[in-house]
């Protein structure tokens, strides 16, 4: 009797496991997209702090870092690491400049289609308004009860860098808590995302250098 | 007088120059001593358990690049090597031995044969573990273990005040082509590693941060 119920549980063990992963119906996906479409429209400025995972299979861990992303509208982004080293990336008019423990440099992103492009997947990432399917394969799914969706770049140079970015939004409020990249499927980078303040002012020297 | 004194001067320097020309200049001011070890083990990246993760800082002719430098020693003789940027995208993902290399991955940006080579130089130096020495040097700091490496010669220098080895230098017999500094608590691990180029404006700055 015991081995039947234990040869029951494993059978249906493999099935609930798959069942945490599922497609979004087309009626769940047209409200979801709704939903963080105006979440993300409403969105003039965004601060937020954030832990960084480095994940390598052949670690023993994850590298951790962690810091404060601010976004201001239209596409003003200062990423600010702080632990374990002070390292900031504002992408701003144009420019990417970069403070590496007070020393400064700037790098003209005008002509570099590539640069453009990640400023764009990073604002879009924080915000969540990413569901561009000419530049995506998109999956909508609901894993373990939260909206995720999966985004496979079809331009060939972001290929190169990135093979799939994985959103995971609030149940309640459809802001992004988690950014997951993958470089491949053994290696990726898990961004989380917290104590979240929408729409706040935010001092314009957080943006200078 | 004066003619005199300048042919003095003069001889002294050409014999000076020929001594130089015998021996190193790394070695120059240190005299030659027996043997005391015939390999030399460097450990600071010899732990299988260890992720050895750095903040890396490279100049190369006058520009600035940053990253995450990560090295974890994956079989007896084998390192598996990433740099990533801060944002943790893969720059180069390579395995290295004293005698196989094999890119596991790599940018476009960086996929430069001369870019290649130079790293694959530095990491093997930079990881390598153990050291044939075949001449040992002496001066009241340091004891220099010189070890053939191809046309040069690696030369450690193992501080008798820190008891850690502190420096190696890859030299040709004429001059200095690559100079590895360590500043370390411990002989087994590296706080700080500084990889400085003499033929090329390549400098590598790596400082230790607990992943």
């Amino acid at each position: 009797m015991k081995i039947r119920i234990v040869l029951l549980f494993l059978a249906i063990f493999p099935l609930s496991a798959l069942a945490q992963e599922q497609k979004m119906t087309a009626a769940e996906m047209a409200s979801f997209k709704k939903s963080v479409n105006e979440v993300s429209q409403k969105i003039k400025s965004l601060s937020t702090d954030f832990v960084q995972y480095k994940h390598m299979d052949f670690l023993a861990k994850d590298i951790e870092t962690s810091g404060k992303m601010n976004f201001k509208e239209p596409n003003v982004l200062a990423w600010q690491y702080k632990k374990p080293y002070s390292y900031s990336i504002i992408f701003k008019n144009g420019k990417i400049l970069i403070n590496d423990e007070g020393k400064k440099s700037a790098v003209d992103m005008g002509n570099s289609k590539i640069f453009a492009k990640i400023n764009k997947l990073i604002v879009g990432s924080v915000s969540g308004n990413l569901f561009d399917d000419k530049e995506f394969d998109i999956t909508y799914l609901k894993v373990k009860g939260q909206n995720v969706t999966r985004l496979n770049p079809k331009d060939a140079a972001l290929k190169k860098y990135i093979k799939q970015i994985e959103l995971t939004f609030d149940k309640e409020d459809f802001t992004v808590v988690q950014v997951r990249l993958l470089e491949s499927s053994e290696d990726y980078t898990r961004i989380v995302l917290k104590n979240k303040t929408i729409n706040a002012k935010i001092d314009d020297s957080v943006f200078n250098h | 007088m004066q003619r005199s004194t300048i042919l003095c001067l003069t001889t002294s320097l050409f014999f000076l120059a020929l001594v130089s020309c015998g021996s190193s200049k790394v070695t120059a001011g240190y005299v030659e001593k027996p043997l005391t070890t015939t390999v030399y083990d460097v450990l600071y990246f010899s732990d299988l358990q260890t992720d050895y993760v750095y903040k890396a800082n490279i100049a190369i002719y006058g520009n600035a690049l940053t990253g995450i430098f990560i090295a974890k020693k994956i079989n007896d003789k084998t390192h598996r090597v990433v740099f990533t940027t801060e944002f943790g995208n893969k720059l180069i993902d390579c395995e290295i031995s004293p005698t196989d290399f094999k890119v596991n991955a790599i940018v476009p940006e960086l996929d430069r044969k001369i870019i290649v080579n130079t790293l694959r130089e530095d990491f093997r130096l930079l990881l390598r573990e153990q050291f044939v020495v075949q001449k040992q040097f002496e001066d009241t700091e340091n004891t220099i273990y010189q070890s053939a490496d191809g046309k040069n010669s690696n030369y450690l220098f193992f501080s008798k005040k820190a008891k850690k080895l502190v420096k190696i230098v890859n030299a040709s017999p004429r001059k200095e082509k690559i100079n590895l500094s360590f500043t370390s608590e411990k002989d087994i691990f590296a706080e700080d590693i500084t990889i400085k180029h003499y033929n090329i404006k390549l400098t590598i700055v790596l400082h230790y941060f607990k992943p």
